[in-house]
Formats: C-alpha cells, sequence, structure tokens
C-alpha cells in the first residue's frame, strides 16, 4: 500500500487537490472502508486527501425544523446525541451497532453513504427521515434527496471532485418516531444480513399512520423504500395485522442475493419480520410519549 | 482448602507475563525484527487440484528489491508429517489446494515480495478435485496417488484417499442392538473452525557463520520445529536453533511448521535474516483448522435408558495432507465413548484426504465434533424415553474402577459431582421457564496428553530461582502454574522464580504447550528439580550448620534444623565457591495406563492419561421468528484435580467457551468449489465480547494421582463440551435439534419453519 496522503485545510483546496489529481485521487475521512479496500485490492489510489480534518464538517447542528449533520460526524456523536434519544432513535440505534467502538469512534457517516454498500448501516435510517445530502464541487453547491444520491452498490451521484459536505433532514412532526433493527451472525463488528428502518407518524388523535417511512438495507443493491408497503399503512389503524401486512409487502419488494452470510430466502423472511417489529416498536414509542 | 495447606500453590497470583504483556513491553514473534531484515512472502496456488505446467519467475526477479525466489525445483524433496509424511514444503509437480504454497519470495519490504509474487507466471493444468470428503471414500481420483511411498507411523492404517482408519471395539454390539429396546441413528456434521489467535504465524530466520540457522518464531513446540526443520534443511537437529520470544495464542495451530521453514529457506537462499507473516487471507485458507467432521452415531437403549450398545463411524475432512487428521479421528472414538458405561462399543474413525487445506489439532481436537454428536443423541433419546435428561446421564456415567472404552480403570471420577453442579447452577428444575427459552446439559472426559518435560533450575545468589523449561508460556498462565509449584517447594514466593524464553539451544526437551499438560507436566518436573534442589542445600546445610540432613526443611527461605537455620541465598553464595552452585535437572513423564490392546486397533493414543471429567449448562432463548440464540447464562463444572492458581483455570474455561460458542453458533471456513468463500475476518465469524455471556465457572477437585498436587489437564476441555449443550438447550427452547455446526439462526429459523410450517 503507498500513496500520497493530502491534508488539504478547506473545502476549496480538498476540491482543488482532488481535480488535480485526478482520476487517482480519492477523498478520505475515518477511512475505514477505503483502507480496506486498499488492502484487499479493489482500489489502488494514488493521491489520498484527506478530508478528516476539514473545519466545520463534523457539526451536528439543530434549527426549529430541521437537522443537519456534518458529513465528518462520528457515530460516536451521533450515539452519544441527547436531541436523538426521543423520536430519532433510530439514528442512535444505527450508530451504536456499526463496527466496534475504534470504528464508531473514526468512521464518518459521510464515508458510509459515499461508500454506498447496501449493507450500510446509517443510510436506511437516513432515508428513513427522506434525509437530503449537500455537496460542494468545482461548480459550486448543490443537493439531492438521499434516495436519489445512492445510484447503486458502490455508486453514488457525486460527480468529480465533488464532496459531501452535509446531510439533512426535517424534524418530525408530534406523534412520530423511528426504530432500526439489524440482524447479522453477531451482536458487533458485523455486517448487515438484512437491517430495516421506520418512521412512522400518527394523526393527532387516532391510531391511523398519517406518514410511514420504511428503509431496507442489504436486501437489493442498493438501500431501497418499499413504496407498497407505506402507502398500504397510509391511513390504516397502526395494527399488528396490518405492520404484517407491510412486512410481507416489504419483503416481496426486496430483492436479495444469496451469499455466505445469508441465503437469500432467510433474508427475505427477515424483511418481513423485521419491518413488523421496527412498526411495532415506533408504535410503542409514540404510545410512551403520548403518555 | 488449598489456600490452607499451601503458601503459594493454589492462590490467586498474578502471572510472571502478565505485567509485560499488559504494558505492551512484552516481544512477540511478530514484533521481532533484526537488523537488514528481508521479507518473505508466499505465492499460493488458485487452483485446487491441478498439474504445475510451468513456473516462470523471470519477470519476479527483475523486479528492484527482490533478493531471492524459491520453488520446489531449489530446495531438498522431503517429505515430512506427524502421522504420514506426506507433506512437502512447495506444491511439486500438483497443487492440492487453492493456497498450496508454490513460491516464495525474499524482498526488501513486504510490498516489494507481494508485488513480486503477483508477477510469479504458474501454468497449471486443472484436474478433476474431491471436495466431498464420503466422496473421497469411494472416488477413483486419487488426492496422492503415491501414498504408498510414503513413510508413516507404523500404527496407522491407510488406503487410497484414507490417511488413517482406527477402531474400538468392545463386547459383543450385534448382540446387544438385537436384543435393545430400542435403537436411535443419527447423522451429525460440524464445520472447519479456525483456531483464532491473536497473533499470526510468524517466523525470522538467520544463518550464522557457523551454518547453524537461528528461528525466531511463535511455535507451540520449539523442539517438533527444530526437528522438522532439521528434516527440511536436510541439517543436524544441532543447527537448528529455535526460540520463542512469545507467542500470541496457539490454540493447537501452532504445532506444526507453519513459516518457519519459508523463512529459513529464504535466508539461506539470500543469506539475509528473513521474516514470514502469515495474513489473514492465509490463515483462513493455508493455516491448521480443526477438521470438519461428519458423526454417524447409533444406540441401543434398555427401557429405563441404559446405554446397551454403540456403534458408530467419525469421518474427519484433513484437507490435502494428513495433518493431525488421523489422531484427531481417533481420538473422536474416545470422546464418543463418553464419560458412560457401555456394555458393547464398534466405532471407526476414517480420516479422508480431499482438495482442501489442511488441517491440525485445533484445542480438544475432535472433542467438540465427537461431543456434539454423542451428547446430542443422549438429548433425543431422553426426550423420546420421556426421561429428563440429566437423569439419563446419571443412570448411565462411569463410576470409580468402572473400565473406559480402552479396557484402562477410571480413577478419581467427578462426573456426577459435575453434572449435578452444573444442573444445579443452571436451575435445572425449570428446563422451559417461558416459551422461546430452554435450558441444556453437556458433559465429556478428556485426557492429560502424556510426553516428558525436563527443566533445569538454579538457586541465584540473591535467593531467587531461574526456571529453564522447553515449554513455552502460550498465554494460558501454564508455566505461572507450575513456577508456583515450585516456589511452593523451594519455599520462596512467586515472585521469586524468574522464567527464562525457550531456546532449543539451551532448554531441556519438553514435549511441548499441548494437550493439556504444561502445567502438569512441567510442574511434576518441578516437583523433581525442586526435590535435587532441596538435596543439594540440606547437604551444604549440614557442613554449615553442623546438624543432620534427616531433620532439615525449608522454611520461609531458609533451611531449618531444629533452631539453627540459614537461608536460601546465603547457601546458594557458598555453593558458588564450594564449586558450581545450586543447579538441579528435573523431569517428568507420565507413563500411560495399562489397557486392552485388543479393544484398539489402528490407533495412535490407545488409551487416555490422567482423564478429567466435565459438564456444562447453558441457559438460551431462541427469537421464534429469526432463529437467533441468546445465551442468558452458561455454567461450567470442570474437575481439575488440584486448582494450582484458580483464575488461570477460569481464563481457561471462559476462553475456551468462547471458542466453543463460536463453533457452535457463528463459526465455519465456508468452501465452494474448492474456494474459500469468507477468507477474511469480516466474515469468519469469531464471537466477540457482545456476543459471549458471563460465564461461571465451578471448580471441582478430585485429585489425581500423577498430577502435581493432584492436578489433571485443564486446558483444551472448556471447548468440548458447548456445541452439545448450546444444541441441546435450542432443542428445550424450540423442540428442533439441529444436527450440523455451526447452528446459524438461519439453520435453527428453517428448522422452525419444518416444524411448525
Ligand atoms: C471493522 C469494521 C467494521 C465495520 N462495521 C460496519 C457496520 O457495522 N456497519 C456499516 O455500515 N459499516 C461498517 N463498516 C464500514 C465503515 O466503517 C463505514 O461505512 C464508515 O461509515 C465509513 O466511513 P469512513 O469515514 O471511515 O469512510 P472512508 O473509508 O474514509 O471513505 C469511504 C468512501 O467515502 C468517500 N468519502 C468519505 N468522506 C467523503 C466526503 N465527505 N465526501 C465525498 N466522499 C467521501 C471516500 O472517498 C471513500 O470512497 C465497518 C468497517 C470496519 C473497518
Amino acid at each position: 500500500m503507498s500513496f500520497d496522503l493530502h491534508r488539504p485545510a478547506s473545502v476549496t483546496e480538498a476540491i482543488d487537490l482532488a481535480q488535480r489529481f485526478a482520476p487517482t485521487a480519492r477523498y478520505v475521512a475515518g477511512g475505514t472502508d477505503t483502507v480496506i479496500q486498499i488492502n484487499r485490492k479493489k482500489i489502488d489510489p494514488v493521491h489520498l486527501i484527506d478530508v478528516a480534518c476539514l473545519p466545520g464538517m463534523s457539526e451536528i447542528t439543530e434549527t426549529a425544523d430541521a437537522f443537519t449533520l456534518g458529513a465528518l460526524t462520528r457515530y460516536r456523536a451521533i450515539e452519544t446525541h441527547p436531541a436523538f434519544r426521543v423520536n430519532l432513535r433510530a439514528l442512535q440505534e444505527a450508530a451504536s451497532v456499526v463496527g466496534g467502538h475504534q470504528v464508531r469512534n473514526i468512521a464518518t457517516i459521510g464515508g458510509n453513504i459515499v461508500n454506498a454498500s447496501p449493507a450500510a448501516d446509517f443510510v436506511p435510517p437516513l432515508l428513513a427521515l427522506d434525509a437530503s445530502v449537500d455537496m460542494a464541487g468545482p461548480n459550486g453547491q448543490r443537493s439531492s434527496p438521499l434516495l436519489n444520491f445512492i445510484v447503486g452498490p458502490g455508486k453514488t451521484a457525486l460527480l468529480p471532485a465533488e464532496i459531501v459536505t452535509n446531510i439533512r433532514f426535517a424534524k418530525l412532526p408530534a406523534r412520530s418516531a423511528t426504530a432500526f433493527l439489524k440482524e447479522g451472525r453477531r451482536r458487533a463488528m458485523e455486517i448487515s444480513v438484512v437491517c430495516v428502518a421506520a418512521c412512522l407518524t400518527l394523526e393527532a388523535s387516532t391510531s391511523r399512520c398519517a406518514s410511514v417511512r420504511l428503509a431496507i438495507g442489504a436486501a437489493s443493491p442498493k438501500a431501497f423504500r418499499p413504496e407498497q408497503a407505506e402507502s398500504y399503512l397510509l391511513g390504516q389503524s397502526a395494527s399488528k395485522e396490518n405492520f404484517a401486512e407491510a412486512g410481507r409487502l416489504a419483503a416481496e419488494a426486496s430483492s436479495p442475493i444469496s451469499d455466505v452470510r445469508a441465503s437469500a430466502g432467510y433474508r427475505r423472511a427477515l424483511v418481513a419480520v423485521m419491518v413488523e417489529r421496527a412498526l411495532e416498536t415506533c408504535l410503542q414509542r409514540i404510545r410512551e410519549q403520548d403518555q | 482448602m488449598n489456600a490452607q495447606t499451601h503458601r503459594v500453590a493454589g492462590h490467586r497470583l498474578p502471572r510472571r507475563d502478565g505485567v509485560g504483556k499488559v504494558t505492551g513491553k512484552h516481544v512477540y514473534a511478530a514484533d521481532f525484527k533484526l537488523p537488514g531484515m528481508l521479507y518473505g512472502k508466499i505465492l499460493r496456488s488458485a487452483r485446487a487440484h491441478a498439474l504445475i505446467k510451468n513456473i516462470d519467475v523471470s519477470r519476479a526477479a527483475a523486479i528492484a528489491g527482490v533478493r531471492g525466489i524459491i520453488t520446489a525445483a531449489d530446495i531438498p524433496q522431503v517429505r515430512y508429517g506427524t502421522a504420514v509424511r506426506d507433506t512437502t514444503v512447495f506444491a511439486t509437480d500438483r497443487v492440492l489446494f487453492m493456497g498450496h504454497a508454490v513460491a516464495a519470495v525474499a524482498a526488501t519490504s513486504s510490498e516489494i515480495a507481494e508485488r513480486a509474487i503477483e508477477a510469479i507466471k504458474v501454468e497449471y493444468q486443472d484436474l478433476p478435485a474431491l471436495y466431498d470428503p464420503e466422496e473421497a471414500l469411494t472416488s477413483d481420483i486419487r488426492i496422492h496417488p503415491d501414498w504408498e511411498t510414503y513413510k508413516a507411523l507404523p500404527i496407522i492404517s491407510r488406503k487410497d484417499n484414507i490417511a488413517g482408519q482406527a477402531r474400538i471395539h468392545v463386547g459383543d454390539v450385534e448382540t446387544a442392538f438385537a436384543k435393545a429396546h430400542k435403537i436411535y441413528e443419527h447423522r451429525f456434521t460440524t464445520s472447519l473452525q479456525h483456531p483464532g489467535y491473536t497473533e499470526p504465524r510468524v517466523a525470522t530466520a538467520d544463518w550464522d557463520a557457523n551454518g547453524i540457522v537461528t528461528v525466531w518464531c511463535n511455535t507451540q513446540l520449539p523442539f517438533d520445529t527444530q526437528t522438522t526443520l532439521a528434516e527440511i534443511l536436510d541439517l543436524p537437529a544441532a543447527r537448528v536453533r529455535v526460540t520463542v520470544p512469545g507467542i500470541g495464542g496457539g490454540f493447537g495451530g501452532k504445532l506444526r511448521i507453519g513459516v518457519e521453514h519459508f523463512a529459513a529457506l529464504l535466508a539461506r537462499k539470500t543469506a539475509r535474516p528473513v521474516k514470514v507473516m502469515s495474513t489473514s487471507e492465509e490463515e483462513l485458507t493455508a493455516a491448521l483448522p480443526r477438521q470438519a467432521s461428519i458423526v454417524l452415531l447409533k444406540t441401543a437403549v434398555d427401557k429405563e435408558g441404559h446405554l446397551l450398545a454403540r456403534s458408530g463411524r467419525v469421518i474427519v475432512d484433513c484437507g490435502a495432507y494428513a495433518g493431525s487428521g488421523p489422531g484427531t479421528a481417533a481420538i473422536a472414538l474416545q470422546v464418543m465413548a463418553g464419560p458412560y458405561k457401555t456394555g458393547a462399543l464398534a466405532f471407526e474413525s476414517i480420516a479422508v484426504y480431499t482438495n482442501k487445506v489442511h488441517s491440525g489439532s485445533f484445542r480438544a481436537p475432535a472433542g467438540p465434533m465427537a461431543n456434539f454428536a454423542m451428547e446430542s443423541q443422549i438429548d433425543m433419546i431422553a426426550k423420546d424415553l420421556g426421561l429428563d435428561p440429566l437423569e439419563m446421564r446419571l443412570r448411565n456415567v462411569v463410576k470409580e474402577g468402572d473400565p473406559g472404552p480402552s479396557g484402562e480403570t477410571h480413577t478419581s471420577v467427578s462426573i456426577e459431582e459435575c453434572l449435578r453442579k452444573a444442573a444445579d447452577a443452571i436451575g435445572w428444575h425449570d428446563r422451559n421457564p417461558e416459551p422461546g427459552r430452554g435450558k441444556g446439559i453437556a458433559c465429556s472426559w478428556w485426557m492429560t496428553t502424556g510426553g516428558s518435560s525436563g527443566v533445569y533450575v538454579k538457586i541465584n545468589p540473591d535467593g531467587s530461582a531461574t526456571l529453564v523449561s522447553g515449554a513455552v508460556e502460550i498465554g494460558t498462565g501454564a508455566i505461572t502454574g507450575a513456577a508456583q509449584v515450585l516456589a511452593e517447594e523451594l519455599s520462596l514466593d512467586l515472585t521469586d522464580i524468574n522464567v527464562t524464553g525457550v531456546d532449543t539451544q539451551a532448554a531441556p526437551f519438553d514435549y511441548g504447550a499441548q494437550g493439556s499438560r504444561t502445567t502438569f507436566s512441567v510442574g511434576n518436573a518441578c516437583l523433581a528439580a525442586a526435590k535435587e534442589l532441596r538435596r543439594q542445600m540440606f547437604e551444604l546445610a549440614a557442613k554449615q550448620l553442623e546438624a543432620p540432613i534427616e531433620n532439615m526443611k525449608l522454611q520461609d527461605k531458609h533451611v531449618v534444623a531444629g533452631n539453627k537455620s540459614i537461608s536460601i541465598a546465603e547457601l546458594a553464595r557458598i555453593s558458588r565457591l564450594a564449586g558450581g552452585g545450586l543447579i538441579a535437572h528435573g523431569t517428568a513423564i507420565s507413563p500411560a495406563p495399562p489397557y486392552d490392546p485388543a479393544r484398539v486397533k489402528n490407533h495412535p493414543l490407545p488409551v487416555w492419561n490422567t482423564p478429567s471429567y466435565h459438564a456444562h449448562a447453558v441457559d438460551l432463548s431462541v427469537d421464534q421468528a429469526t432463529g437467533k440464540v441468546t445465551i442468558n447464562r452458561y455454567v461450567v463444572a470442570q474437575d481439575v484435580g488440584y486448582a494450582i492458581n484458580p483464575t488461570y483455570i477460569e481464563g481457561q474455561i471462559e476462553g475456551g467457551v468462547a471458542q466453543g460458542i463460536g463453533q457452535a453458533l457463528s463459526e465455519e471456513i465456508v468452501y465452494q468449489d474448492g474456494r474459500v468463500m469468507n477468507a477474511n475476518l469480516t466474515d469468519y465469524k469469531m464471537p466477540t465480547a457482545m456476543d459471549v455471556p458471563e460465564i461461571e465457572s465451578i471448580i471441582v477437585e478430585c485429585r489425581s494421582a500423577a498430577g502435581p498436587y493432584g492436578a489433571k489437564g485443564v486446558g483444551e476441555p472448556p471447548c468440548i463440551e458447548p456445541p452439545a449443550a448450546i444444541g441441546n438447550a435450542i432443542a428445550a427452547a424450540t423442540g428442533c435439534w439441529p444436527n450440523s455446526l455451526p447452528m446459524t439462526a438461519e439453520k435453527i429459523a428453517a428448522a422452525m419453519r419444518a416444524r411448525h410450517p
């Protein structure tokens, strides 16, 4: 493994370096995907542009109606942030099962979405929150829904030399909750066999679903939202039967593979169970808030 | 109890190697460096079974920084191996598995060596390959067409793809089966498991001006490595010096030569020191894992659940070379007999070659595989007969004086005590506390491996002692245990014992850190050395104190005779002037107990020394939808004979159970068409701290006649019972018996679905 390491002081300088050394340059943040890919000879960058120290990109900012997470936010910061303890629990649940402590202290959420693994754990909760991605590049800044940002396994909509600066999502209305579930062979240091995030909002005074967003990882080439399952629940009562049906529809919409970690059939069965359970957890959390 | 009778032995004292290891000062073999050292890398076959048509190293040799390349053509043609001498350093005319070494390169950096490896061009011609051990038994394909020309231990019986076949036969099995109330027949499978040591296999070699090669490595058996290296290098053993700076775990995976020969050969070729260290990928494709196995077991019982007769067949997949396969397979037979009285036994073991990685002697070789089959089946029978599984076991366990499978006599038997203690601790009376939750129990016995140990002990002028042993401290605290015995016998403190590193040139022979024997055997050698030192000290003291030897004893670092005394330190100083100093050679060997050779055929380990007895009990929950297992509690009751250091015994129990949980639930090297599909530590799933519950150890002490203060072997047993205990608990929780390891959530979910479609 050998490469030149560059330490830009600003986003503009980082973009300049990336342009100058394209196509053999890569951004690196925590390096927890990049270094492994170099080791396994999947990539062979000549220049690594270290963005981990760029100022102002690790902040979690709360405004009246939204949260902005800097692309360099570490999982540890999410796990411990008090604002995510109530209806944004999915973020903490996902952050707390990424790798082990060492990984969570250095790995960034920006790295997770740009790496665009179908099994990336932080992507489903962000999809369930309908998050957007802010980017800066040679032609200025732009923004894209995360759903469109991830194009396929390992592929994003980033243009050459573009850098992710922030991830944003709106605050949830009253009577909302989120949940994240992960299944794998181990309880830590594990790549998801399936992971599921749910975001549920109930109508003001009924138990009918006002808004449902589900996101599923590791069960298709990229994390996806099972639209039929979501729309099935809209306006329906938040019942065990309906959640189970949503799980069934989500499983139907998934297109998992068989590999050394699990068979497609088991993955599909997990999607059904986990969607149902994630929705039940959301419901329970909303009930707790109601009290 | 021990603490009352002994001052040092039996106490929870900190280990001698502890501070260095926790402060990072300890030098492991992987840390070892020499000036001017080159780095070696191995080119490994990308084909499972193929003829080598040509090897072209010219492009590799031209790379700047490459200092030497070797292939089979450059070295003596030697076949080595423990049971069967079938192994070569490099593939010769054929590669036998993906991962088979084809060439080695030494270069000024490991990156350059790696690039050079990639630049070597090998032309292969594929041959039909065998991956399934049962297919290998009947196939016409020969993995070793010349097997008849190989040398082997005379006891080993071989044929075609079978590297070894052993039998245990007791009583009249056919009549017993004919008279049985019921007969049960099951098939179990277990998978390939890596020993999971933290430090990869590593060696640095250097040749000196006298033509002696020194190898700094992390072997568990320095003397075995010395012998094998001497054969490979075609040198007298005295010209090979093996020394172990430190070893980051072994678990049986570092018994046999790993990378030492590559380092020594590359160093000879380049006339420079060379270091070779395995990568994770090499560890998972070309190390010495625990064999995968197939166990077929048939058992006859009477109405009350007494075992009348058993027949069984263990097929052990040894991979491309016999390795430890024949011995491992044979040991399975004693494990399958278990700590049970059975009138008739007809067991057969088969170690068979396939085109996969060759395997080794991972902690309690064959133990968990055979125990998984045997103890799962006991529960299946109990359930069918409507018996409590604990009660079924208690009806059948051996008692003091009962014969073992080889016709030996069971002595200092504690199996009933272990079973009852484990069951009580887990709350056996309530086996299904809630839906989806169940408890399981399993028990076993295991040997304390024999083999000889020698130690030198000298008393230093400050009154401390130096212990020179040929046994490495593999991380278990075993040498601290032996040092506690020595300190006890010399009336010293444990901190007065200095332990040297192992060096085959200086240390007396030891059979090595293997087979639960280190504390046991080195401890016995320490007893002998201490006795000799007492003789020397008393003789010297007799002159100084003008007192008769008969009345002397060692007390608080002094020789005491009535109201006269002299310190050990003083005696050590005097002895230097008197000539030679206080120094002793202590030796120990445990002879095999008497047995009936008519019962055991072609078995390299026909009878067990100083067996130990143990029982495990587990309480777990199974997610009814996903099949995921959560272990709530895990209890081990293990008879250690005498607990020389309870803390390190608990460490052995906890670590062994963790490995057993891995084998039970998550670990497996997965092959598909001859290729390892998970050759990395992301997808090879050793349990993490989050997956292993707190393990409750109950130390049972039923003293042996042969071990120091009555000790028995401790290290291997804890990994034997977990698969069976966990499998039985899963069955209690779900009604389904997983009969294949690892029992993944996916397999359990499938079994539950099949039961309740
Ligand atoms: C032991 C271990 C365990 C792991 N466990 C998990 C797990 O449980 N779940 C999981 O989802 N992942 C896991 N991972 C993967 C990895 O840790 C995560 O994907 C992590 O979020 C990657 O972040 P990073 O900062 O380390 O990325 P890096 O490796 O630095 O970067 C990853 C990719 O993103 C690009 N990149 C990084 N930042 C930016 C940016 N701001 N703008 C544009 N491009 C950028 C890089 O060029 C690279 O292509 C694990 C990794 C390891 C080593």
